[in-house]
């Protein structure tokens, strides 16, 4: 984890990242090596000078908000990967502009050097960051970007981390810091999913000698309203079971726990930052592996809700682990508010590609607030629908429903939400299908390459935004 | 309307229209009426009377099932026959729901009775729907009266055009159908309560019906016969509705510098067209001293049959891609639609036509063409054909007609189908009003669109190692990114892209529209002009 400071001075620093907005008077020591470079504080634009000191200025933009901070404080990472010590220039900035500078710039230095013995001579750097600011109010902007990025941290390590040891149990010992934080956590094992009859949840574990959990984690907040619930998809590997996987790029299946991640790395963060809303994340995990206990296509399950779901392909699994966590939501927990990340269809990633997130609800109040807070923290989200024809496609001829069609270039993504949406009763909710958005293939200006965090600052902002007014009506 | 036109058929396409014409002589091939008088339905209003004998449709709203004098009087005239049928089928007049009796007693031969939900509820397009639901039950009867005595003016001509468009049908390759297996329906009377308000509520609908059949006959044709020329004299043919029809091949596009189109086109031997209808509806002044108008623009994507060119399509499904030609043949039936019922507006509607061919004179993947726009493009798979056509159109459009707005169709994407499904075409705007204005009257019409983002990021995709563009991009977000691309011709002007390839076709019957093609589109653009652009 890098260590982060907040000062007047930085003296241990090696380089100085000073954020320029577009057409900015610079200082006259830096004014010539700017007009020589042509930088002219244009946003994605960045000048590195080496002496007298070592600088470098990145650029803002026009009318820079707190998303351009976070964009020069990561290109300023970007561009300093030999940096280890980097100090970031936020004098005179507004306080909640210097802590997104300084966001920016922690995200972008993530790296995961666990599980080498020998240190990656490519990799960047920086260990440490000085925010260099003494404006009243930073501070306590900080504590509450801090808390982000810790939640998207853990989230990251989750995602990131190999399925030989990120288990579904090997998820739960991960949770140690929620505890620290306050976080109550409980956790459904065999004998009890069976006792409550979580069969969806079951059967798409059962194929693994690492058994199914189903993790409820529970910040109480402050305030006495009913709790705002995230529920996330946790399978700690997809081999796709029984309808198993082509062999190419199956490796990237051990992120396919990215929503559960989101989920616990967004209560994490209202822990931290000591959240007066009540917050409750049910983490359905489960290992997708091919076994003689593996569920097969046609086997029909009863799933929490009561429902029995005729199964088309075990590789649709996602949307059945979160059939059993939503309903068990619903029902133990009666939230003001669901929402659900899940890496959960290819469809959505032709759709969207790698820049949005699909979004899918049956509130539209709701889904405008959760596309709102994506867009203020640079994960983006876009509505998509749920027809009658999605509806239609998960009727099955033998049982309450199926989990999805059988048919080829189908609009998967939407059938998903139709089937999710006949677990969430009339609780108000919103799903996002997070597949293209859990990590990144090639490091940018903005992103590390790896795990990205993907919803845990997105459910943060929304619930600071939304959940905490004991006054709402 | 029967029209008969020179055709004048070059190259491979010369042999096929030359077997062709062959088969004409003796199968009519070429006699084909795009008005189809036989089986566009006749339909007149007539006062509300209890007819003596033949069909009977009842429109029965929920929870209503016998009230109305007419349903009370017909029940008594059959001793009680329609309440004891309604009783055993559990008929309630759901919407949707139908309940069918024969030989009923009072003369009749059969009493289709439909549910419409409830009656102060009903929308123009339930009432279609209804109408729809009836025609289909109808189909052994000649002829059949429309009991809509209790609906207004305007929603009784709703059921009479949902009949109609149910009762379309592609059968002129039909050559060995016995007459008793085709449909009979031919004529529907209408009983309502106000004559003269039904018949002008008639009058645009039926225009509309008549758009929407040539828009199906279109994508229906196998690509054999339509081919871009012939598409292109059809379109000419449109001048007897009052349009003013412009029709531009290859040398007047290579003179224009349609670099994009051009390439495209070269594997085929059926040369390619550009067809501009023009329609000037509006009041406004005309002439030389007249304040220039904008008007607004329709283009559609022609691909009258696509094989995918060099980067070649699998066999399977292939047969598909003669209804590639759908985003045209909506801007065709849309502008007969306006003609037809002489939309007060000044519209024109560009197709770009042209078939995607393999051949040794076929553009290759790696090929860089100039577009109209001057623009160079890198081919880098020749099956992303459409955008290409679209570019140069769309281009030409803007600058030498310096529309209000310009809107696109096309069978553009895979990635849309996979996005959406069958229910929606997906719709990008670079305008929000244009784009609420869409979606209310998607709502309105039934045919429905969801809106898709346009950003940066996905532009920022096409960029081309040696040109300044590529023409594909990854699968990821592939229906997005093929709109960027077009977004590259627009010229800055308001402009929707409705990528109809999830909806140009319907693999089952639905109320409405018989399986087959659906002329998506039509009705919701028509829809636009009527609410939203005429003075």
């Amino acid at each position: 984890m890098l260590k982060f400071r907040i000062g007047a001075q930085a003296p241990k620093a090696q380089a100085l990242a000073i954020p320029v907005a577009a057409g900015a008077v610079l200082p006259s020591d830096l004014r010539a090596a700017a007009e020589i470079a042509g930088f002219t504080g244009k946003s994605g634009e960045a000048c590195e000078v080496l002496s007298p000191v070592h600088v470098l200025l990145v650029g803002l933009g026009e009318a820079p908000s707190e998303g351009a901070y976070r964009a020069a404080g990561a290109l300023a990472v970007a561009r300093l990967p030999a940096v280890k010590r980097l100090a970031l220039d936020a004098r005179g900035l507004l306080p909640s502009h210097a802590a997104h500078f300084a966001l920016g710039a922690a995200l972008r230095g993530w790296r995961y050097e666990d599980l080498r013995t020998q240190p990656d001579e490519d990799a960047g750097r920086l260990a440490a960051l000085d925010l260099l600011s003494e404006t009243p109010g930073v501070e306590a902007a900080w504590h509450v970007a801090e808390a982000a990025w810790h939640g998207a941290t853990l989230a990251r390590e989750l995602v990131v981390e190999p399925s030989n040891t990120l288990t579904p149990d090997g998820f739960i010992e991960r949770l140690a810091p929620l505890e620290k934080a306050g976080v109550n956590i409980t956790v459904l094992k065999r004998r009890d999913l069976e006792r409550e009859g979580l069969g969806a949840l079951l059967a798409v574990g059962m194929g693994s000698e690492h058994r199914p959990r189903l993790v409820i984690l529970r910040w109480p907040g402050s305030i006495e309203t009913p709790p705002v619930v995230l529920v996330g998809k946790g399978i700690t590997f997809d081999t796709g079971g029984i309808s198993v996987k082509p062999a190419d790029k199956m490796w990237e299946m051990r992120a396919d726990m990215a929503g559960a991640a989101a989920a616990a790395g967004a209560v994490y963060a209202a822990a931290l930052r000591g959240s007066p809303a009540p917050v409750i994340a049910v983490l359905a995990l489960a290992e997708n592996a091919l076994g003689a206990e593996s569920y097969r296509p046609s086997d029909v399950l009863r799933s929490f809700s009561g429902k029995t779901i005729e199964v088309v392909d075990t590789d649709a699994e996602g949307r059945l682990v979160l059939a059993d966590a939503l309903s068990y939501a619903v029902r133990r927990h009666h939230p003001q508010a669901i929402i659900d990340l899940a890496t959960l269809t290819g469809s959505i990633v032709t759709a969207l590609g790698h820049h949005m997130a699909g979004m899918f609800t049956n509130d539209p109040a709701l889904a405008a607030h959760v596309a709102a807070a994506g867009e203020a923290v640079g994960e983006r989200v876009w509505r998509m629908p749920i027809g009658e024809s999605h509806r239609e496609a998960v009727n099955s001829d033998i049982a309450d429903l199926r989990h999805c069609s059988p048919e080829r270039m189908q609009p998967d993504a939407c059938i998903a939400a139709a089937f999710l949406r006949e677990f969430v009763e009339d609780v108000p909710w919103v799903h996002l299908d997070i597949a293209a958005m859990d990590s990144i293939e090639t490091a940018d200006d903005m992103h590390a390459q790896g795990p990205t965090g993907f919803g845990v600052r997105l459910l943060d902002r929304l619930i600071a935004t939304r959940f905490e007014d004991p006054h709402r009506a | 309307m029967f029209i008969r036109y020179p055709y004048r058929p070059q190259g491979r396409c010369a042999k096929l229209a030359g077997w062709l014409v062959k088969w004409g002589k003796t199968a009519t091939v070429r006699e084909i009426a795009f008005n189809r008088g036989p089986f566009m339905l006749d339909v007149n209003f007539v006062k509300s009377a209890l007819p003596k004998s033949g069909a009977l449709v009842l429109l029965v709203a929920e929870g209503e099932t016998l009230t109305g004098d007419l349903l009370v009087e017909l029940d008594a005239a059959t001793d009680g026959t329609i309440s004891r049928s309604f009783a055993a089928a559990e008929f309630k007049g759901k919407a949707g729901s139908t309940c069918v009796m024969l030989a009923p007693g009072a003369g009749l031969s059969r009493v289709v009775a439909v549910g419409i939900g409830k009656a102060e509820a009903l929308t123009h397009r339930e009432a279609e729907e209804a109408g729809g639901h009836a025609a289909a039950l109808l189909m052994r009867e000649a002829s059949a009266t429309v009991a809509a005595g209790g609906l207004s003016a305007s929603l009784a001509a709703a059921v009479a055009m949902g009949a109609a468009l149910r009762c379309y049908r592609f059968d002129r390759y039909r050559t060995t159908e016995k007459a008793d297996e085709k449909p009979k329906l031919a004529k529907i009377s209408v009983l309502v309560a106000s004559l003269a308000e039904a018949k002008a509520a008639w009058v645009p609908l039926k225009a509309t019906v008549s758009g929407v059949f040539l828009s199906r006959d279109l994508v229906s044709e196998p690509p054999n016969v339509l081919t871009p020329a012939e598409m292109a004299e059809r379109c000419k043919s449109l001048e007897s509705l009052g349009l003013k029809v412009e029709v531009l091949g290859p040398k007047e596009m290579t003179k224009l510098g349609f670099g994009a189109l051009l390439g495209v086109a070269m594997g085929s031997a059926c040369e390619p067209r550009m067809v501009v209808m023009h329609w000037n509806g509006s009041d406004a002044p005309k002439g030389k001293k007249a304040a220039k108008s904008q008007p607004i623009a329709f283009i559609g994507k022609g691909v009258t049959f696509d094989t995918g060119g060099i980067s070649i399509k699998p066999a399977a499904g292939m047969e598909d891609m003669k209804w590639d030609m759908a985003g045209a043949g909506t801007v065709v039936g849309l502008m007969a639609t306006l003609a037809g019922r002489k939309a007060k507006v000044d519209a024109i509607g560009l197709v770009g036509l042209v078939e995607n061919m393999p051949s040794g004179t076929a553009q290759r993947p790696g090929d860089v063409v100039k577009s109209y726009s001057g623009q160079t493009i890198e081919v880098l798979n020749t099956d992303a054909e459409g955008r290409l056509v679209l570019a140069d159109v769309l281009a030409y459009c803007a600058t030498k007609y310096d529309p209000k707005f310009m809107i696109d169709l096309a069978t553009l994407t895979g990635a849309m189908i996979v996005s959406l499904g069958h229910e929606y075409a997906g719709y990008f705007a670079n305008d929000d009003t244009l784009a609420t204005q869409l979606f209310g009257v998607a709502e309105e019409t039934g045919e429905k669109l969801w809106r898709m983002p346009l950003a940066d990021c996905y532009d920022k995709q096409l960029k081309s190692e040696i040109a300044d563009m590529k023409n594909i991009t990854g699968r990821p977000g592939s229906a997005i990114t093929a709109a960027q691309f077009i977004q590259r011709f627009v010229g800055g002007k308001t402009w929707a892209h409705l990528d109809i390839a999830g909806v140009a076709w319907s693999s089952k019957d639905t109320a409405t529209i018989p399986k087959g093609a659906t002329a998506y589109g039509v009705r919701l653009l028509d829809r636009l002009v009527a609410s939203h652009y005429e003075a």
